[in-house]
């Protein structure tokens, strides 16, 4: 008997262990929820939010996804700064465009200080402009590194900042204003800037000051800048903690924000402990298509094919679980400004996509992320490919991985999911032109090129007035429909909860779906 | 040495359920396609219904139907475990033959093969490798099966190391048996019932790595066995704010605390029964 015993022991244990710790935290949230209500109304203003490693918060050192990208700049500030409506003035109090297009005037805030006391001066930017030239960091907002189109920067007086270029482009404003200042005194000796780890490196004139990073824990600690010369920090302390089920620690009152999905929102509506927005669908999947690895995939009949044979209906329906918007073909999000509702739709057609193959049968290989949505994509669309004649072989390695592998161009179809649709739609010519050597995580389609395409990508850059602008990129958007040379699934909506007792001043940037990844957030805006 | 059959009625009441519970488990895992209604991999009712007389065990995410999922993961849960366990426990048994045999240089280099194998830790190994050679079932049953052969090899080295000095196998040498007459005559039959039990315990300990890993994300992620259906479950966000879990994780976590009971209850019984005859 006393063998059985021992394999009943062992049994149960295997079974915990398969059951996750689950119960255990449950019965851990009731009594910690208790004492977080006793402990709010306390100065200074903590708030935790789920962790993770991003990299190092200096712009060099960072994780090229949303989460590094925002905390690098918690620290670093830039010319411009994005509010609710537009692009608001930040380090820049005013600025001046030519009417040719060519020569940007920006006046610099007086008496702004880097977080170690020298003071910040229009010299900086000039050095950080022509820096970036050089090296191109992580989060490259100027892309100056392959085609230089500043031609000269001129320091006028300490304020006032002369930057003439080449040749008109409608989203230079934005170039201008969204790249990161960094301080000339500390970076002017640095040669290589993505080994200079130093905490010099993360010394920046922004709200927040790094002073703790914990690299294995993906562990971090922001405090408030005394000495910013902006808007007064609502939140002192930010800190990122690791968590394993990012709700179940908002529960445990571990974190002070997450992302739920519909089916758990009835239990935070109406709840006055409780607040939650909706976000705006600027986050969505593509299914990226490798045509340097698989010239088949220049065929256009098999791309579309390819569009048909996807259900995006049934996959927000069931993965998304109906908060998010179907993609569409001409890549602008339906909730995107510029976004044209007339262009060519692929509705769920099995035996078009047949048709357009005209019985032939194709093997691919499909790269995805192994989290459990992207699985769930690969696993229907699978059922769906085949019915049309298509195999697809799932091959699942973690995100990261899966990051470099499409960075290197090592797959044949893959699934990527990431953020900032909601953007200038300049970032059209960033996807879908043809480019021979950068290649990023997001954009660019190996082996494809196209001409019109190409084109009308160029012509919308250099248009400055609005209108015209808009016509192109309607047309280019159909142009893009039609030809589909990668396939947006779905653009996700989701919603976000927190208590408002202990922190309520999340708000939304006008082109971005997170409300932890903007500074407004965290500062007294009037 | 008399040959017995082993009896049905030798078993105990829990070894009777075990066995006829198996049955039914291998039953259900071959005939799959002929006793499910639904498909195992396509959706054939809407998302998360909770069990009903159509679907019996209720639909996960995707609307497929759970019971289907269950039958045709017993084949992947058992088909793993059996075929890692079977490569291990003869893989294992050859190794400890030979060096219990041969003794000298060549049991010294399989034992400190085995010693190496056991100070490994074999779940962060058995990550790592998995990681490494890729989500398939395959390169699973060979990664499992790479690290339970020591098991057997120990067990079966020290059962022919002191069958080596019986006074039977030492007149069999005497009169010039090699070890191939030795081998058949007297070591495999000696050796087959406690190889047996070793195989059937590292079966169930092989099934429950197999769900192990593919709970962990590393089994195949588009085959259907129970630890990747718990996989899913436990990673759909919210899962335990909602009903959803009641059934989606329940019936994998059930099918597999019970297939490892029963196969621990039958190797216990087994081992009795074994025990007594020898």
């Amino acid at each position: 008997m006393k063998k059985g015993f021992k394999f009943l022991i062992f049994i149960m244990i295997a079974a915990m262990l398969l059951s996750g710790c689950s119960n255990e935290k449950n019965v851990a949230i009731n009594q910690k929820e208790e004492t977080v209500a006793k402990e709010e109304n306390k100065e200074p203003v903590e708030i935790n939010l789920q962790g993770g490693d991003w990299g190092y918060p200096s712009p060099y050192t960072h994780y090229s996804r949303g989460p590094g990208i925002f905390k690098m700049r918690l620290i670093f500030d830039s010319l411009l700064e994005r509010g609710e409506e537009g692009l608001i003035p930040w380090l820049a109090e005013s600025w001046d465009i030519s009417d040719d297009g060519r020569l940007y005037t920006f006046k610099i805030r007086q008496g702004v200080k880097w977080q170690d006391g020298e003071p910040m001066t229009a010299e900086d930017v000039k050095f950080s402009f022509e820096y970036y030239s050089k090296y191109p960091p992580v989060s490259d907002d100027l892309g100056i590194s392959e085609n230089n189109y500043i031609e000269k920067i001129e320091v006028v007086d300490e304020n006032i900042i002369k930057i003439q270029v080449n040749e008109p482009n409608a989203t230079l404003l934005e170039r201008f204003g969204t790249a990161r200042i960094i301080p000339k005194h500390i970076w002017s000796d640095v040669d290589d800037p993505t080994k200079f780890t130093d905490s010099k490196a993360v010394i920046g004139c922004g709200p927040y000051i790094l002073t703790d990073y914990n690299e294995e824990q993906g562990a971090y600690r922001f405090e408030a800048f005394k000495d910013y010369w902006g808007p007064k920090q609502k939140v002192d302390v930010i800190k990122f903690v690791p968590v394993s089920d990012s709700l179940l620690a908002f529960e445990n009152g571990e974190i002070d924000l997450t992302g739920i999905t519909p089916d758990v929102l009835s239990k935070y509506e109406n709840t006055p402990q409780y607040k939650v927005l909706e976000s705006p669908a600027y986050w969505g999947y593509k299914l990226a298509l490798n045509m340097e690895k698989r010239p088949e995939f220049k065929d256009k009949n098999l791309r579309q094919a390819l569009a048909y044979a996807i259900d995006k209906e049934e996959l927000v329906e069931k993965v998304a679980r109906g908060a998010a918007r179907v993609g569409s073909a001409g890549y602008l999000p339906v909730e995107h400004i510029w976004y044209n509702k007339n262009i060519k739709q692929y509705d769920f057609d099995i035996d078009k996509a047949k048709k357009l193959l005209d019985n032939k049968t194709y093997n691919f290989t499909l790269l995805t992320g192994d989290s459990n949505p992207e699985l769930r994509i690969a696993e229907l669309m699978k059922i769906n490919f085949e019915k049309a004649g298509i195999n697809i072989e799932v091959k699942s390695v973690d995100s990261k991985s899966r990051d470099a592998a499409i960075k290197n161009g090592d797959y044949e179809m893959a699934l990527n999911g990431y953020g900032g649709w909601g953007g200038d739609p300049d970032m059209l010519r960033e996807q879908y032109r043809s480019k021979n050597r950068e290649k990023t995580i997001f954009s660019g389609i190996p082996g494809y090129s196209n001409e019109k395409i190409n084109k009308l990508c160029e012509e919308q850059l250099h248009e400055m007035n609005e209108e015209k602008r808009k016509e192109i990129v309607f047309e280019l958007q159909e142009e893009i429909a039609e030809e589909i040379p990668q396939i947006p699934i779905y653009n996700t909506t989701g919603y976000v909860v927190f208590r408002p007792e202990k922190y309520d001043g999340w708000k939304h940037v006008f082109n971005h779906h997170e409300v932890t990844h903007n500074k407004i957030s965290y500062l007294e805006m009037e | 040495m008399k040959k017995e059959k082993l009896k049905f009625s030798s078993f105990s009441n829990s070894g009777k359920i075990a066995i006829l519970f198996m049955i039914l488990l291998i039953f259900m895992a071959i005939f799959s396609p002929y006793i499910c209604p639904h498909p195992y991999n396509l959706p054939s009712g809407s998302p998360f219904e909770s069990p009903n007389r159509v679907h019996w065990f209720g639909t996960d995410d995707l609307g497929i139907d759970l019971f289907s999922q269950i039958c045709y993961g017993a084949r992947i849960s058992l088909s793993v475990g059996i075929s890692a366990a079977l490569i291990a426990g003869i893989g294992g048994g050859i190794l400890g033959i030979l060096a219990g045999y041969y003794g000298g240089i060549v049991d010294k280099l399989i034992m400190r093969i085995v010693d190496i194998m056991i100070v490994l830790p074999d779940l962060p190994m058995m990550i790592i490798l998995g990681a490494f050679f890729g989500p398939s079932i395959k390169n699973i049953i060979f990664v499992l099966a790479f690290f339970s052969w020591t098991g057997p090899a120990r067990i079966i080295r020290s059962k022919v190391l002191s069958m080596k000095k019986e006074n039977y196998i030492l007149v069999a040498e005497s009169y010039g048996a090699g070890f191939g007459y030795l081998l058949f005559k007297h070591f495999i039959p000696e050796i087959l019932p406690i190889l047996m039990v070793t195989i059937i315990k590292l079966t169930s300990k092989a099934i429950v790595a197999e769900a192990g890993l593919a709970f962990l994300g590393l089994g195949d992620p588009t085959s259907k066995s129970w630890g990747l259906i718990l996989n899913h479950a436990i990673n759909f966000r919210g899962i335990y704010f909602t009903d959803f879990w009641k059934w989606w994780v329940m019936t994998p976590l059930i099918a597999i605390i019970f297939l490892v009971l029963s196969i621990a209850i039958i190797s216990r019984d087994l081992e009795k029964i074994l025990n007594e005859k020898l």
